[in-house]
C-alpha cells in the first residue's frame, strides 16, 4: 500500500502496460528464433543429404574394391560457398575409411541401412554431420556395406537464422514502439478526468469547503468527486455546528460576565481594606479579560468564511470608518495619557479610499490596531491612525511612538494568544487575539497585515488592503 | 483601564445637574447583573424599578412614566425586541437603551428599528452606561436652562455664559460652538458637526479654527479646555488642574 501511494497511477499504468508487452516481445523473438534456426537447421540437412547421396551415386563397385568417380558437379556442391568448411568421408564396411578426411566423428548409435543420421560434432568446430549408410551391389552381401559422411560448419547455418530472426523483430520492435506511444496517449487522455481534479484540488484553499465542480467527468472520477463531495459538506456541516456552539457559549458567557464585573466594581467601592482591594481588583481584572476574549472569540467566528459570505459583501469607505472609530477612542486614549489624532490623504483616488469587504470586521481590525497601541504605546505616546492609497493597495496605519517591538516579536504577536514580551505589564486585559484576527480578517480581504519598526521609536501597524475601484 | 476609561466623563457627568431623581426602569432577568446594576443606577441617583421578565417591563413601560429604560433582549416570556415594539406601537415615547449579549449588527438593526435609542453590548462599562443614559434622557427632554461644569455657567434661554460669576463676552457663533461643546463634553465634535450646529447664523468672517482660538482665550480660568484632536475636530475636557 505503502509503495503503491508513493507511485503515480500515470507511470503504473504505463509500466503495467507496457512490461506485458515487452515480455511478449521477448517470448516471440525467441520462438521465432527458434522457427527460424529450424528451418534453417532443415535447409542445411537438405542439402547435406542430398550432397551425400549424389557422392554415393559415385561410387560404384569393382572387382578389385571400389570406384570412386568424383565428377566436378559433385566437387561443385562439396564447396558450394568458399566460407563453408566441409569435409567427407566413405568408409567400407562403415568405420574403415576408404577416402575424404580422417577427423570425421562417426555417428551415434547403430544406423539402419538405407537410412540417414544428422547429428552435431565438433572437429573441432561446430559441424552439422550427415551419416548415409548404403547397401553396395547386390543386397546380401557382407562386404557391400557402405557409409558416407559428409559435415559442414555449423556456422552459416546460424547465420542464417540470425538473419531470419533479424527480419522478424525489427518489424515487432517498431509495432511495440509504435503501440507504447499509443498507450501512453491513451493513458494521458483516459486520466485527463483526474489530472482535472487533481488540480481544482490543488488550487484550493485550506478552508474552502464548497463542493468540487468537475466538468464531463467519466463515471468513476464523479464518484471519487461525489465521495469528496460529499465528506467536505460533513466537514463543513459540523465546522458550522462548532462555529454555532462557539458562538453561542460565547453569547452566553457575556450575562453572567457582566454581572461579575459589576458586582465586583460595587465590592470595590464598598472595600476599605488595601488587601481586599488588591485582591477585587484582580478579580475585576480577570473578568475584563474574559469578556474582551469572548468578544474576540465571536469575531474570529464571524471572520469565518461562511459567516462572511451571510454578512455580506459591499464597498467601505474607510475615510469614514477610521474617522469614526477614532473619535470613540479619543476619550479613552485620553484617559490613558495618549494623543490621538487620525490623517487621511488628501490625494485620495476619485472613487474614494474604498475597499470591498465585511464594513463590521474591518471596523474591528481598526478597533483591534487601535486598542492594541493604547495598551503597549505607554503613557505620553502619540498615536496616529493613517490612511492612504499606495499603488493598487489601500494602507491603513496605527502609528506609535512606544517602546516598539523586536523583529522577532513583530511577527509573533501576529500568533494567536500571543503578547510582547516587555508589553506584558501593561497587557492586564489583553487576550493575545488582537493582531491575530487583524491578520485573519486582512486575509480574508484579500490584504496582509504586519507590524513595522517606526522612526526614531515605536511601532507601525499595517493594513494593507487592494483598494476598491467602481 | 477600563474603570480609567471615563474618569474624565464620570467628573463631569458628577455634577447634579436633575433636582428630582431619574425614574428608570431596568428589565433584565439576570439576577446577579440586575442586582449590580440596581446598586450601580442607585448610587448614580437613579431610582430603579427592576422587572425581571419581558411581561412585566412591558406592562410598566405602558402604566407608568419613566425618564428612561434599559431593556435586556433576552427576557424570559416575551422577548425584548417585541417588548420594545409593543411598547412604541402603545405611543410610548420614553428613551430606551436596549442592551444585549448579541452584538451582531443585524441585531443592533433590528434594536433600532424596534424603536430602541441606544444600543450597548454585555459586558459594559457602568461609567459608559450612565453617560448613556444621560445623553438619552439630554436628547428626551429640552436642555437644562442653567448647566454649571467646573467654573462655567451656561443660561441656555439668555444664550449667555460666564465663568467664575464673570460674564463672557460671545458671538452667536461662539455661543453655539460652546453649547456644542458642553453638550458633547468629552466626545469628539467633528467640523462637519460644527458647521451643521451654526446653519444660518450670521457670519462674522473666520474659520472653525479661528473661533476655536477666541473660545479658549475665553475660557481660561473655567477649568475646561478645548482640545485639538488631529484630523478629527475638537474635544471639551477637564483640565488637570480643577479650579
Amino acid at each position: 500500500m505503502k509503495t503503491a501511494a508513493g507511485r503515480s497511477l500515470h507511470r503504473q499504468l504505463l509500466l503495467w502496460l507496457l512490461l506485458p508487452q515487452i515480455v511478449l516481445w521477448l517470448v516471440a523473438a525467441f520462438g521465432a528464433y527458434r522457427v527460424a534456426s529450424r528451418h534453417a537447421d532443415e535447409l542445411v540437412d537438405a542439402s547435406l543429404l542430398q550432397a551425400a547421396r549424389a557422392l554415393a551415386r559415385q561410387i560404384k563397385p569393382t572387382a578389385s574394391g571400389l570406384f570412386v568417380d568424383l565428377p566436378r558437379s559433385a566437387q561443385d556442391i562439396l564447396s558450394a560457398d568458399p566460407d563453408d568448411r566441409v569435409m567427407y568421408t566413405v568408409s567400407s564396411p562403415p568405420g574403415q575409411l576408404l577416402l575424404g578426411d580422417a577427423r570425421m566423428p562417426p555417428p551415434p548409435g547403430a544406423p539402419a541401412m538405407n537410412a540417414p543420421v544428422f547429428y552435431d560434432a565438433t572437429v573441432p568446430e561446430p559441424m552439422r554431420v550427415v551419416s548415409l549408410d548404403l547397401h553396395l551391389g547386390a543386397p546380401g552381401a557382407a562386404d557391400s556395406a557402405l557409409r558416407v559422411q559428409i559435415a559442414r560448419a555449423s556456422a552459416p547455418r546460424e547465420l542464417l537464422a540470425r538473419r531470419m530472426l533479424l527480419d522478424t523483430a525489427l518489424p515487432l520492435s517498431l509495432l511495440i514502439a509504435l503501440m507504447s506511444v499509443g498507450v501512453w496517449a491513451g493513458i494521458r487522455r483516459g486520466l485527463r478526468p483526474l489530472a482535472e481534479l487533481q488540480r481544482e484540488m490543488e488550487g484550493r484553499r485550506a478552508d474552502a469547503l464548497d463542493p468540487v465542480q468537475l466538468r464531463a467527468a467519466p463515471p468513476e472520477v464523479s464518484a471519487l468527486a461525489g465521495a469528496v463531495n460529499e465528506l467536505l459538506g460533513q466537514v463543513q456541516q459540523s465546522l458550522g455546528q462548532q462555529r454555532r456552539f462557539i458562538s453561542d457559549a460565547a453569547h452566553q458567557l457575556r450575562t453572567p460576565l457582566a454581572g461579575l464585573k459589576s458586582q465586583t466594581e460595587l465590592a470595590l467601592a464598598a472595600a476599605t481594606d488595601p488587601a481586599l482591594r488588591q485582591r477585587l481588583q484582580r478579580v475585576h481584572d480577570s473578568a475584563v479579560r474574559c469578556a474582551r476574549l469572548v468578544s474576540q472569540l465571536l469575531v474570529l467566528a464571524r471572520a469565518e468564511p461562511e459567516a462572511i459570505a451571510a454578512q455580506g459583501w459591499a464597498p467601505v469607505d474607510c475615510a469614514a470608518l477610521v474617522q469614526e472609530v477614532a473619535a470613540d477612542w479619543v476619550p479613552r486614549a485620553l484617559a490613558a495619557g495618549m494623543d490621538l489624532g487620525v490623517e487621511i490623504a488628501t490625494d485620495a483616488p476619485a472613487e474614494g479610499l474604498q475597499v470591498q469587504g465585511v464594513a463590521l470586521l474591518l471596523r474591528e481590525a481598526l478597533i483591534n490596531l487601535i486598542d492594541n497601541a493604547v495598551r503597549y504605546a505607554g503613557r505620553g505616546a502619540t498615536l496616529t491612525v493613517r490612511l492612504r492609497a499606495v499603488g493598487d493597495d489601500l494602507w491603513l496605519e496605527v502609528e506609535d511612538n512606544g517602546p516598539g517591538l523586536s523583529p522577532g516579536e513583530r511577527e509573533r504577536v501576529f500568533e494567536r494568544f500571543a503578547r510582547g514580551e516587555q508589553g506584558s505589564a501593561l497587557s492586564a486585559d489583553g487576550c493575545g487575539l488582537g493582531l491575530a484576527i487583524v491578520r485573519e480578517i486582512a486575509e480574508r480581504h484579500g490584504g496582509s497585515a504586519e507590524l513595522l519598526p517606526a522612526a526614531p521609536q515605536g511601532c507601525i501597524a499595517r493594513l494593507a488592503l487592494p483598494l476598491y475601484r467602481c | 483601564m477600563t474603570l480609567g476609561v471615563c474618569a474624565t466623563l464620570c467628573r463631569a457627568d458628577s455634577l447634579p445637574r436633575y433636582s428630582a431623581p431619574m425614574n428608570l426602569l431596568l428589565a433584565e432577568d439576570d439576577a446577579l447583573l440586575a442586582d449590580a446594576l440596581q446598586q450601580q443606577l442607585l448610587n448614580a441617583s437613579f431610582k430603579v424599578e427592576w422587572a425581571e421578565n419581558g411581561a412585566v417591563a412591558e406592562y410598566l413601560l405602558r402604566k407608568q412614566d419613566f425618564d428612561v429604560a434599559i431593556l435586556d433582549l433576552g427576557l424570559p416570556l416575551v422577548d425584548g425586541l417585541t417588548v420594545l415594539k409593543r411598547v412604541r406601537e402603545a405611543g410610548r415615547t420614553v428613551p430606551i437603551l436596549v442592551l444585549t449579549a448579541l452584538d451582531a449588527l443585524e441585531h443592533r438593526v433590528a434594536g433600532l428599528q424596534a424603536g430602541a435609542d441606544d444600543y450597548l453590548t454585555k459586558p459594559f462599562d457602568f461609567p459608559e452606561l450612565e453617560a448613556r443614559l444621560h445623553a438619552l434622557m439630554r436628547r428626551g427632554r429640552p436642555a437644562s436652562q442653567s448647566q454649571q461644569l467646573r467654573r462655567l455657567t451656561l443660561d441656555r434661554a439668555a444664550r449667555r455664559a460666564s465663568v467664575g460669576g464673570e460674564p463672557m463676552e460671545l458671538s452667536p457663533r461662539e455661543w453655539t460652538l460652546l453649547d456644542l461643546l458642553v453638550n458633547e463634553r468629552d466626545r469628539v465634535v467633528t467640523k462637519p458637526q460644527i458647521v451643521a450646529a451654526w446653519g444660518s447664523e450670521d457670519s462674522a468672517g473666520g474659520s472653525i479654527e479661528v473661533y476655536i482660538h477666541r473660545l479658549r482665550k475665553k475660557l481660561e480660568g473655567s477649568g475646561l479646555a478645548v482640545r485639538t484632536v488631529r484630523g478629527l475636530g475638537y474635544l471639551l475636557e477637564a483640565t488637570a488642574t480643577p479650579a
